[in-house]
């Protein structure tokens, strides 16, 4: 089944074509964060302006026309109510103009999924750790499947703790990615280690971390700072592990691009006789290839939304959401 | 060296002796994935934590192992004869009533044991003991507290999370408020769903 995927949940409009499982095309345009951050307004602007190119060039870098898909997924949340609202729009405009299917989708859903199945795993503890959201899980098969936190942050993501962090230092663009250039090289310096069984907490590290730019070199905040949170990830997750007596790990969203953190599960892992799997850095990254690869196994199984069903939800729950598998 | 007891996320476990009597040690073992000097402060300070608490736990009534001594990532405390809650196949009433005033005699004397589960009670005779005192602390609030009963409620059965939570609230000085406090937790959302009866 040929189906369109349209993620707008936060800084990325993305649309991604999906054909049995494969990825045919994912096209993304991200705003600019510069220094100062998301505005939600216009991150909004930014989503309606490039709406119909993003959706356009994804149709044709996966070679089909627009009367070519048979079904529509967009994200329904988590997300930004004002963001979430241009996806939603364009993929109801297309189903109805189309006449054809459309699911809404949950965005860790679409994060988890994707990198599962192309990681080739089959029932992992999953890290899922992005801007918003910094959570452990793993998949419930009792009744209808879905996925079980196991545990997560008790206050902000830790993309977001990444982010802010970045902003105070005054690195450009203020993003993680930023965060793990500076880090290169540097030396530790002591700072909180928040971790209650399977949850951890990321305000304490934040608030210390940007006290501590003023007594030390970035370099070595930067490196510090990745150690301790990155490490309180790696306990958790190794609670997970053993709890649940799994033998796979998979780690997927936005902060699943920084290599260090691969790293580190990649020796939780081993230690544990384990294997760890994720994606590519490009389905790390919000986009529509992984809405629209969960919207075909949902749309497959005849799993659909009538219009007016096709609503949006800024704190939709990932438990909450049933998983095709 | 010695025969291993458990190997659990953060330590492993040997029998010893020491002075001619049979202890366990507890060893807080290096994790490769962290950083040196991140790993040994890590363990070195929930070792040291978890002696305080203990000793703190012990002269104010809780049925705890004596410790026996410290070191830098080693805890020497006498072993428990008996099977850990979790392991036991349904819980009587009977320890999940002992094991709620264990709590309480805890929370009265301010500390927040921090990872209180059915792994760390081990049932011996008709006394619950409480062992695994690494994540907990001693400038205790109100919040602490009500996580404390959050992971307990997570993992016990209805019938018995009631008899654990009656003796808890009737041996609690602080109970209504920790009990308040519990629910506003739960209202925030987030653990509304959480169990781990069923993985
Ligand atoms: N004092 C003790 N007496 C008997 N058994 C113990 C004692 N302390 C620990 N154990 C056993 O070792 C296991 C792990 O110990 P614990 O202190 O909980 O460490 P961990 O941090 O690895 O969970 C316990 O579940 C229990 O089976
Ligand atoms: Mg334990």
């Amino acid at each position: 089944m040929l189906v369109l995927g349209i993620e707008s949940s936060a800084h990325t409009f993305g649309a991604g074509v999906v054909e049995a499982g494969k990825v045919l095309s994912n096209k993304k345009a991200m705003y600019e964060i510069g220094t100062s951050g998301m505005i939600p307004k216009k991150v909004a602007e930014h989503h309606i302006l490039n709406a119909n190119e993003v959706i356009a060039s994804a149709l044709s870098g996966a070679g089909v026309s627009v009367a070519d898909i048979e079904g529509i997924a967009y994200t329904k949340g988590p997300g930004i109510g004002s963001c979430l609202q241009i996806g939603q729009l364009a993929a109801k405009t297309l189903a109805k103009k189309l006449g054809i299917p459309i699911v809404p989708v949950n965005h860790g859903i679409g994060h988890i999924e994707i990198a599962r199945i192309m990681a080739n795993l089959a029932d992992p503890v999953a890290l899922y750790v992005s801007g918003g959201n910094s959570q452990i899980l793993k998949i419930d098969a009792h009744g209808k499947a879905h996925y079980r936190v196991l545990g997560e942050t008790f206050d902000i993501g830790i993309g977001n703790m990444l982010d802010n962090f970045a902003r105070a230092a005054g690195l450009n663009p203020a993003w993680g990615s930023s965060v793990e250039r500076q880090a290169q090289g540097g030396s530790y310096i002591s700072m909180p280690y928040t971790v209650k069984g399977m949850d951890f907490s990321f305000t304490g590290i934040l608030t210390h971390a940007q006290r501590q730019l003023k007594l030390h070199t970035k370099r070595d905040v930067c490196f510090s700072l990745q150690e301790t949170s990155f490490s309180m990830l790696c306990e958790a997750t190794e609670r997970a592990l053993l709890l649940t007596r799994s033998d796979e790990i998979c780690v997927c969203g936005g902060v699943a691009q920084n290599s260090r953190l691969k790293e580190m599960l990649a020796i939780v892992a081993k230690d544990h006789g384990a294997r760890i799997g994720y994606a590519a850095n490009e389905f790390n990254a919000d986009n529509g290839a992984m809405i629209a690869f969960v919207g075909e196994r949902m749309l497959s199984r005849g799993i659909k939304a009538s219009l007016s069903k096709c609503t949006i939800e800024q704190r939709y729950r990932i438990d909450s959401a049933e998983v095709v598998r | 060296m010695k025969p291993i007891v458990s190997e659990g996320a953060e330590a492993r476990i040997y029998r010893t002796e020491l002075y001619g009597r049979r202890i366990l040690v507890k060893r807080r073992e290096p994790k490769r994935y962290r950083i040196k000097e991140l790993d040994s402060s890590i363990r070195e300070y929930r070792t040291r934590r978890e002696a305080t608490a203990l000793a703190r736990a012990r002269s104010s009534g809780a049925s705890v192992p004596r410790l026996v001594g410290v070191g830098r990532y080693d805890l020497y405390i006498e072993e428990i004869k008996g099977k850990t809650l979790s392991s036991a196949l349904g819980i009587g009433s009977g320890a999940t009533r002992e094991a709620g005033v264990q709590l309480a005699i805890l929370h009265n004397a301010g500390i927040a044991h921090g990872d209180f589960t059915p792994a760390n009670l081990i049932l011996s005779g008709k006394r619950v003991y409480v062992i695994d005192f690494g994540l907990s602390s001693l400038t205790t609030g109100s919040e602490e507290r009500a996580l404390d009963l959050l992971l307990m409620k997570r993992q016990l059965s209805r019938a018995e999370y009631s008899s654990f939570i009656r003796a808890y609230r009737s041996n609690a000085a602080e109970g209504n408020e920790t009990l308040a406090r519990l629910r506003e937790v739960e209202e925030r959302g987030r653990y509304q769903k959480r169990t781990l009866s069923n993985i």
